[in-house]
Order: C-alpha cells, then structure tokens, then sequence
C-alpha cells in the first residue's frame, strides 16, 4: 500500500486520513458513524486490493461498507433519483419523475427497469466520468475540470449501483452530488472556512445516514408542484375554489333571496337535510369494481404493506375490521390482512362531487357545500310536504348518478340534521323531528357535536361530562366562564339542540396558501431559498386562480425539536415546533417577486437551521379582489406612505430595506427610491429600533434629480405635502446646482494636472454640466440593474457631494463597459484630477479598463484567501513584482499564519519598501478587498488593525498609499454596511 | 416546557451560552469599573478565568448586571441576540459611548463545546479591556449608564412567556450620523463569535 502512495495511521485525524477501511463495525459505531467516521467514507479492504490491481483510484461508492449500505436500503426512495442537474440523465429524469413521486418514495422495480436501459444506453459515458473521478478523489483542492464533472460522476455511480443491486437502492447522493458541485467549483465565491464546508457537505453525502438519505425537497425539482398534485387534501381544499366557479351563480341568486328569508324565518318551522356521501374517497374508487363492494378496501396514496403511509379513507367492511382514518398501512394490514388497498383518482372524485352537487342543486337552490362531499340543504321555502320522500329521492338519484351511495339526515337546524346524518350512516336516512331533538341528544357523547374537538373533549371529560345529557345541566354563566364566552355559549346552545346558524351562503376563503409538511429536507439554505420560492409561485398561482391578491403574507416553518428523532413516518414532520410571522403590505399583491422577497425575509427572521426544517406553508390573507384593487388603487397613493401609521411604517420600512439590500447600500440609492425611504435609512443598518424621524424629511434633504424625475402627478402630491415649497426650492436648487458645477470644472480646469487635450475635457465638461443629473440617474438605474456588482458600485458613490469615486480602481468596470461610448467619455473625464492616483490621457484610461476587466478575468475573482495556503501566496510568488513575491515569503514567516495583519507587521520592518507598478497596487488591493468581505463579519478586530498598519505605511511608500486610498472607501462601506458606522482609523495617531 | 429547558441547557449552544452569559456580566462589571462611574472602593478584585477582574460591591449594582444579563440567557440560547451594548449617557440622556458586543452564535453547530478553548478566548476579551482605556472618551460629570440589548427578531409574545418580561426603550435618543467604530477585541470560535467595539458619535454629529 505504501507503494502506491497510501499509509496508515494510528490515531484518527481529519486532516491526515481520508477513507476508514474495515471489514465489520460494532451496532454501536454504526449507530453513531458520524462520530466515529468524521464523515469519512467506510470502506472495506478489497478496495484498496483492487485499486492496486486496477493500477488506479478506483470509486470507493462500490465498497462501502455492507452494513452502511444496507441501512439505506430500509428506507429506500425513488424521488431521490429525480435531480436538479447533470446534463448527461436530464431526459432520465424527465422519463421517472412522472411515477417517481407519487409512490411516496418507494421505489417500483418497474421504474428501476427504465432506468437500467437507460444507463446501459449511457455506458460508454459512465466509463468516461469515472475516469474523471479517480483523480478528483482530493476532496481539498478540487480544480475546475474535476469538479465541473463530479455531479454526472456520482449521479451514474448510483445508478450503476441500481443496475447492480437489481433491487433499487434508495440513493439520494444524486441530488446531493448535483447539489456540491457548485460549492466545488473555484470560481465561486469562498474562503478558508468554505474548507470545512466542503469536507463536510461531501463527507455527509458519502456516508449514507439514514436520517438524511432522502431529501426529497432536495432531489425533485418538481417537488412542490408534484406535492400539490398528489395530496388529497389539497384537492379537497381547491375543491372549494372549484365549486365557487361553477356554482357562483345559483349562490348568488340564493343570496339575493335571502334577507326577505330572513323576516319570516322564525315564524316558519325550518327544515334542513344534509347529505354526505358514505366513505366519499373509498366508494369513488370502487364504484367501477362491483366486485370489491363487500370488501374491505381502503384508500392511500402508497401501497406497501411495510409502509407508514396514512389510510385517507376506509370503506364499511374495512371499518368493522377497526380499519381507521389516518393509521399506518402495516397497522391497518395487521388489524385486516385482506385489505385492498387502492390509489387516489383525482379526476373520479372531481366527476363524482360535480355530479353530487349538480343534483343537490337541481332540487333546491338553497345548498351550502361544506366539502367535496356533504352539503346541507334548506328545503324550507320549497314547502315540501314530506321531507323524508325528498330526501329519499335525493339519495336514489345520486345513487344512480354516481354509483355511490349517500346518506341524510333531516332535522330542524344545521345541527340536529348533521347529527341526523351520523345516525343514519351507513347508507340510511334519518329524520329528527323536534320533539325528538331532546332524547337523541341526551345519550350522545360529546365529542358528536360539531366543535368540540380533542382539547374540548378531554377538558369537559375532567368535569365528568360525556354526554349532552349531563353538559345540558352545567348553567350558560359557568359554562361561559371555563370556557371563554363564546365556545360556553356554544356548548350551551348545542347541547339544546340549539343552533341559529342559516344554511348560508357559500363562504368566501379568508386565506389562501400552500403547506408543505411531508418530505421536507434540506441541506442549506440555499435549498430551502429555492424551495420557498417554489411555494411563492405555487400561491401566486392559486391567487391568481381566484382571481384574488392577498395583503397579509405569513410564513409557517415547521422545525424538528431537539430532542425528536427522525419521524414515524416515513419523510414525516414528526414532532415539531410550530413558527409563524407575518407582515402586512401596503398593497394587495399576487405577485411571485412580491412573495419571493418577504418570504425570504420572513424567513430571516426565524433563524433557524434549514435541516431542521420539516415543513413550511405560505399563506395570503386579507383577500381582495383583484379589479377591486385596481379601483381602490388611490387608497395606496404615495400620500399613504407619506403619513402612515408606525406600524405600517416599520413594516414598509423592513419592505425598503429589504430593498436596498438587493441593490446595495450608498446613501444616493437612498434618495433613489424615494424620499419616505429616506426617513426609513436607518432601517438598513438592521437597528432594531423604531425610527424617529416620522414627519417628512427636510426640504434640503431631498435629492432633486429623483423629485425632478418623478411623474408630475406623484411630485404635486408631494408638493401639496410641503405646502407648496417644493417646487420654488427644486427651482432655485437647480441654479445653485449649475453655479456648483461651473466652479467645481473651472476649478478642475485650473488645475495644473489636467491631462493635455484640455479642449476635450472643457467639452466634455459642458456636457456634462448638461446632462449630469441623467447621468446620475442612469447610473443608479444600472446600479440596481446589476445587483452583483453592488459591492463595488457603490464605491462609485462614496460621498453625497460627488458622483464620482476616488479613484479609478474603484469603478466596476463592467458597470463602466456597459455605457454607451459616449457617456462612458463623459464618466472619465469627470474623474476629478486631483484623485487620480496617475495621470493618464482618456486613451490610457479606456485601456486601463479594459486590463482591468481582463485582469478579473485571469484572476479567479473571490477566491484569493481560499486554501491553506491561501491561493493568492502562489500566486504572489509568481508575479513578477519584486514586492508582492516578498509578501508571499513573508506570508510564510508570519505567525498566527493565516492573518493579513501579521503578514503587514512584518512588512513594517521590510527596508527599503520597493515599488511595484499598478499591477502590484491592483493585486493588493483585491487582495485586501476579498479579505474585508472575510472577515468583516467576524473579526473586525483583525481588519482595523490590517487598516492602521496600512495607513502607517502609507508614509513609507508610494505603493501602499494608493493601496489605502483606494480600500478605505471600500473598507468604511463594508463596515457601514455590517456595523452601521465608520472604522475610526484616524483614531489612533 | 421544563423538558425542553433541559435540553437546551444540554445542547453545545446552550452551553456556549451560559459561557457566554457569565462571561458579558464580567466584562460588563469590568467596563463600569474602567470608565469610573462608581468611586474604585465599589469594586472588589477578583480572579476570573486565572485574569483579575472586578466585581461589584453594593449589591444593587451586582444584581443589575447580573439579572440584565442572565435574562437575556434564554434568547441568546435562541440566537435572537444580535448585540449587547453598555451605554453611556451624559447627563442629558444624549449617548457619549457605547460599548457594543456583538454575538453570533452559531444554532446549528452540532459537536461539544470545549468550555476551556472558549474561555480561552473570552480571557482575552478581558485582558484587552483594561489596556483599551485611552480608546474611550472620559465621561463627564453626572453621567448614567444602561444595558441595552439589540435583537434580530423580537420573540413572539405567544411563544414564550420570557417575552413579557421585555422591555422595549421607546424615548432614547441616537446618534443621527452613524457612528465611528474602534474595534477592541474580536474572537471567532465555534460555536460562538464575539465582537467588542467601541462605538462614538461621528465628528459631524450634531451636539445636543
């Protein structure tokens, strides 16, 4: 083995030891492999055997320990196969996720079938990558072409292991690996700890645990779509939507009618049928198989007699067996081991329930649908003479309507008749007439009566109630005062037979969102960011369905307690802790952007782990209609922003922050939004305070160009809010502002260091006294066009007094490149002279930007501090700068390693200090850009003393005083932008 | 509930926490012992982490801090804790000088806290403390202070009941400019990151 470059060690250490090879584990190690592996693979000894017969690195995937392997096998999942990426299996992925999904994670051999012709197809392919793979087996220093290959690579080991197996092993690697691959990649944006990460995130996904192997969140990319599709109670839920389309207007006529109902109705003996159809979900299925009548059967999304999928709904046969709602499929088969167990056919049930309702609607217009199910019916108006004949003939239609059967009950009031109905199920009918409602109710339990659930039921069982018989003795008063007024009103009134609610109309929904609590894992955030956005279009969608906006957005998050283990059930939410927040918008919205960005802001405010994520649900509230919005669109005018209340304030303050944290921070973004923003500034810095300033900001405060750019409707209103003053101070700001400008040049011009083609410049300058403030509202617009560069955009705004920035070094020049020729001129020129670290001609600066863009292109841009030792050491030792080759050296003496600051000590006592030309000062200062975003978060301790030494050195040497200049704005923004405050550098003198 | 505490306490954040606790109501006892507010005789040496510190002498003081802090032990086990910062106020209630620790404790860290690596690096903190003086302002006469704690998210009133016992200051007055930062000592160990700076009201800040 040493041969061939392998060693032993005694003692285990993460930094040494790459994979753990052995032949057998004790149950105890297995249990807790992630204490005892480090996270690194277990092998077993024939892989290092046959990787020295092979002559190379084979996979070690194949030689996985037995027993870890199997472990996976307990808990198998196809989902995990349907991944987000890997070019080579998109059409893979297209050909299973169709039946990937709706088995609840179980894989069918059948599916396996398609996938193995698949990869046989794909053979030549798999050999390929795996060559690639057996020299990416360092998982420290992964280099571009290893990494850009190892998603495909993992993703066609699994399924070489399916080909195997014969048998599917549930791998969720392929999401996993899929899922790595960008962190690999150097390009991306990392730093030492990223190290760590790394080891981390490829480690857990090699070691199969069973806790985390299916991530079915993670691995279906079509996950929520797919969730929604296959839920029941989705469909039951969207149902409603549904048969407010098609019903709306028999509702609406039964709602015109009913005020004049209302007169007379207490004069007049109601009479109120409700129908429910027996075991709706079962019979549906069933109808077509006459054959499965008597039998018990049950209805689930998941066949598996191992399973611990939940029986939505059990038919008559199967209940007398003690068949429930809601057990596990292994329970229910070990109560009743002949049970059939059948599948949801969504579009039967949708059949049947229009068909039900069809009916119900054809013999009464007064119908309240309660579910796709059961509705009551008041047949008061039509004076049926024998209500039981009606009902009778309502039941016999639908029977031959629809194949299944219904039951009834007829009663004087919504409640009698829904507890009418219980008795005559199933398949019966059941009349109570009022001088009955007392003895039926007198022995019935409690827990019969509509709202009384579980707490209720166990509260009143502690006084020794049971029964309306014995809660009808309790007086209202005490009733009221155990239980609240209105839940003691209630029991008072039911336990009568009393119930005064109306066969009303259809309710309107008071919210609509989406849940999602089963087969929620994630491995980061950036798992759950993508999933939240997934749940923002799927409500933007439903809203838009309903034609609907929603103005109060909550965010429900499920997270896994501490002390519970993986759930019962398979990929369940377990035992969880309930979180929500809620914001209210100003404005009625339905839209995914809208959505997406107060999720994710809600989301913040939980801070919680994403991997203890079980569950989440989105929910819009305060429903308007859509055109209504429109009409009542003046409501929301800017008056409303303007003068609001606090708490819409800070909501729409967080709204604005939000904002200009996608954009990037400079105080002319400030004013770019809008002047309620800027009373809204401190907001940014993340203060937890409410803001002060409530009344409008300063007239002086406000940026003119923005007013100035404002539509005429929007700049009167606020001009009505000054009372007027606005528009003479916008008038005489802009003669101050031209006077400004004309000295400013003048003053530019008269300097001696203005580059030679002075006429170019003086043009140049008239034009852009002209079109200066366009400039700058172009510039801001591109600012916020191209988030990514907002970091070094906003250099481009260090002072409020100044468009432009200190220093050349500073533009982001891609920003600059995207400007039409001409005002990119413009830009240049009016770089004050005077900053300018060198003085070059127009010609010499055009090209500067281009070297430098050319540069970022040839330095890997973020990942400079990456590596131990850092990347940019190796690349220092190779420049051709004297200077920057002896700060590797000195890198290497500096002690504690790793920390700029000590790297600058030593510097310090360097003598002579020579001069590197510009390439030094640009690799200098990126390096100390990349090292502020490092460590600004942590340790910014470490970056004041990185920033005074630099400033001491700046009295030595040319080179570290353009150095300073130019990060010092970079360095305050950053702190500004964490801290809310400036580095007191000049402090220490 | 009590279950739940348990654990919590068991947790590596839980203990990274009641760490952290002690330690702030050191450091806070320090700080007030540094700037002067109260006659040197009010303190008493004392060895913390093998470092001399003081600790307050009159108990109202002692059980101010104390109690300030060890409330906040709850929500910084949440991580809902962003910043603990000892405020100094001129005798109009204007801030001259906050001293602001900023906590980052990392929720999701999974494996044992070492408390003696962590309070290794907490020492730290305090040996920087009294070497740090000349950094900050001298305090004029009639001058009080305050514990103020900044949170990222306040806590749901229906959640916990700890959050009645918020407090929220409505009528203090800030700085109008941001301020200008002296970082004093920064410390980054997982599971918990600490920052103590300095915090001063910007040069062109108005006076009051």
């Amino acid at each position: 083995m040493l041969k061939y470059g392998g060693r032993f060690e005694n003692y285990f250490s993460r930094h040494h030891v790459t994979h753990i090879i052995c032949s057998n584990l004790p149950d105890s190690k297995i249990k807790n492999l992630r204490s005892f592996s480090g996270g690194l693979p277990v092998i077993k000894p024939t892989w290092v055997l046959e990787s020295v017969a092979a002559n190379k690195l084979l996979s070690w995937i194949p030689y996985q320990l037995d027993q870890l392997a199997s472990e996976t096998k307990k808990q198998p999942k196809l989902s995990a196969f349907g991944f987000k990426s890997g070019p080579v299996l998109d059409d893979l992925e297209e050909s299973i996720s169709g039946q990937a999904v709706p088995q609840s994670g179980i894989a069918t051999l059948r599916t396996s079938c398609s996938l193995e012709a698949n990869i046989f197809g794909k053979a030549e392919c798999t050999e390929e990558v795996e060559e690639c793979h057996s020299v990416s087996d360092d998982p420290f220093h992964p280099n571009a072409a290893e990494s850009t290959d190892q998603a495909p690579t993992y993703c066609m080991e699994n399924h070489c292991e399916v080909e195997l197996d014969a048998a599917v092993v549930g791998q969720s690697d392929a999401g996993y690996h899929s899922h790595i691959s960008p962190c690999q990649d150097p390009k991306s944006d990392h730093n030492d700890c990223l190290e760590d990460h790394i080891i981390e995130e490829s480690s857990s996904s090699k070691t199969i645990r069973p806790s985390t192997t299916g991530h079915s969140t993670l691995s279906d990319a079509n996950f929520v779509e797919n969730y929604f599709k296959f839920s029941r109670l989705h469909f039951i839920g969207t149902w409603r939507n549904r048969y407010r389309k098609r019903f709306l207007s028999s509702a609406n006529g039964f709602k015109d009618m009913n005020p004049s109902r209302n007169a007379f109705a207490t004069s007049q003996k109601t009479t109120i049928i409700h129908v429910d159809m027996d075991c709706f979900f079962v019979s549906v299925v069933i109808r077509k198989h006459p054959d499965l009548k008597d039998k018990p059967v049950a209805v689930c999304h998941s066949d598996n007699s191992r399973g611990t999928a939940e029986i939505s709904s059990a038919n008559y046969p199967a209940r007398n067996h003690g068949v429930k709602a809601g057990m596990f499929i292994r329970d229910a088969k070990a109560l009743c081991p002949q049970l059939v167990i059948l599948p949801y056919n969504f579009d039967a049930y949708e059949e049947v329930a229009d068909q039900f309702y069809d009916i119900l609607h054809k013999h009464c217009n007064k119908v309240q649908a309660v579910s796709c199910d059961e509705a009551f019916i008041d047949v008061t108006d039509l004076r049926v003479e024998d209500p039981e004949l009606f009902a009778r003939a309502i039941r016999t239609e639908i029977h031959e309507t629809t194949g299944c059967t219904a039951s009834a009950g007829i009663s004087g009031s919504m409640l009698m008749a829904r507890v009418a109905t219980r008795i005559a199920k199933p398949d019966g009918l059941c009349y109570i007439p009022s001088e009955k409602v007392d003895d039926y109710l007198h022995e019935l339990p409690v827990k019969a009566l509509p709202g009384i659930g579980h707490v209720l039921e166990e509260k009143l069982k502690k006084k020794q109630i049971n029964t309306c018989g014995q809660l009808r003795l309790i007086s209202k008063e005490s009733l009221q005062k155990d239980f609240g007024v209105k839940t003691g009103d209630m029991l008072w009134n039911f336990s009568r037979g009393i119930d005064n609610r109306l066969v009303g109309v259809f309710q309107e929904s008071k919210s609509i969102g989406a849940d999602v609590n089963w087969g929620v894992r994630f491995n980061d955030l950036n798992d759950m960011k993508d999933f939240l956005l997934k749940l923002c279009k799927e409500v933007s969608l439903r809203l838009q369905g309903c034609g609907l906006k929603g103005r109060t957005i909550t965010l429900k998050i499920k997270k896994r307690r501490s002390d519970a283990g993986e759930p019962v059930k398979y990929m369940g939410c377990g035992d969880c802790e309930n979180l929500s927040r809620s914001v209210t918008l100003p404005m009625a919205t339905d839209d995914v952007d809208v959505f997406q960005r107060i999720t994710a802001q809600l989301f913040g405010y939980f801070h919680i782990d994403a991997r203890d994520i079980r569950g989440a649900g989105l929910q819009a509230s305060k429903l308007e209609s859509a055109d209504r919005n429109i009409r009542g669109h003046e409501k929301y005018s800017i008056r409303s922003w303007l003068v609001s209340s606090p708490a819409r304030k800070s909501s729409m303050g967080k709204d604005v922050s939000e904002h200009m944290n996608g954009a990037g921070k400079g105080d002319q973004l400030y004013s770019d939004i809008g002047p309620p923003v800027q009373a809204k500034g401190s907001f940014s810095g993340g203060e937890a305070h409410v803001v002060h300033r409530a009344t409008l900001p300063a007239l002086h405060e406000l940026d003119v160009g923005v007013i100035e750019s404002l539509p005429p409707e929007v700049l009167s209103e606020i001009n009505d809010l000054y009372a007027g003053e606005l528009i003479s101070f916008i008038s005489k700001k802009k003669e101050k502002n031209a006077g400004n400008n004309v000295m400013d040049e003048e003053q530019s011009l008269s300097n001696p260091l203005v580059p030679p083609n002075k006429d170019f410049v003086h043009d140049a300058a008239e034009k852009i006294k002209s079109s200066e403030k366009e400039d700058e509202q172009y510039i801001n617009k591109m600012i916020q066009g191209l988030p990514e560069t907002s970091g070094s955009v906003t250099a481009l705004l260090p002072e409020t007094d100044s468009l432009m920035p200190s220093s050349l070094s500073q533009v982001d020049s891609s920003v600059l490149q995207q400007l039409p020729e001409e005002l990119l001129a413009d830009v240049l020129v009016s770089l004050p002279a005077h900053r300018r670290p060198d003085f070059m001609s127009n010609d010499v600066y055009l090209d500067h930007i281009r070297d430098q863009t050319g540069a970022i292109d040839f330095l890997p841009s973020n990942n400079l501090w990456v590596g131990n030792p850092p990347r940019w050491v190796d690349n220092f030792r190779l420049s051709s700068c004297q200077l920057l080759n002896r700060i590797a050296v000195l890198y290497n003496k500096s002690s504690p390693r790793g920390q700029f600051s000590s790297v600058l000590q030593l510097i310090m006592s360097e003598y002579p200090l020579d001069d590197g030309g510009d390439d030094a000062v640009n690799c200098l200062c990126e390096l100390m850009k990349q090292y502020i975003k490092l460590k600004i978060e942590t340790d910014v301790e470490e970056i004041y003393t990185c920033s005074c030494l630099l400033r001491r050195l700046t009295s030595r040497s040319e080179l570290f005083l353009q150095v300073y200049n130019c990060i010092i704005p970079h360095l305050q923004a950053a702190v500004g932008e964490t801290y809310g405050g400036d580095l007191n550098i000049c402090f220490i003198e | 509930m009590e279950r739940k505490d348990n654990n919590q306490a068991k947790a590596p954040q839980g203990e990274a926490a009641r760490i952290l606790t002690e330690f702030l109501e050191v450091a806070i006892t320090c700080i007030i012992f540094l700037k002067g507010v109260y006659p040197h005789g009010a303190f008493e040496r004392r060895r913390y982490m093998n470092v001399v510190v003081h600790r307050a002498r009159h108990p109202q003081l002692r059980d101010y801090i104390h109690s300030s802090v060890n409330g906040l032990l709850p929500f910084i086990q949440k991580g809902l804790v962003e910043r603990v910062v000892v405020i100094f106020f001129d005798n109009e209630d204007f801030p001259i000088e906050r001293f602001v620790f900023k906590v980052n404790l990392n929720l999701s860290y999974g494996s044992k806290v070492e408390q003696s690596d962590l309070e290794f690096s907490l020492r730290s903190f305090l040996i920087k403390l009294p070497v740090s003086e000349s950094l900050t302002k001298l305090l004029p006469r009639g001058c009080r202070w305050e514990i103020t704690a900044y949170f990222r998210a306040l806590p749901e009133a229906s959640t916990s009941k700890d959050s009645e016992l918020i407090w929220i200051p409505t009528d203090t007055k800030q700085w109008q400019q941001p301020p200008l930062i002296t970082p004093i000592k920064s410390m980054n160990s997982e599971p918990l990151g600490v920052q103590l700076y300095l915090e001063h009201p910007s040069l062109s800040e108005p006076k009051p």
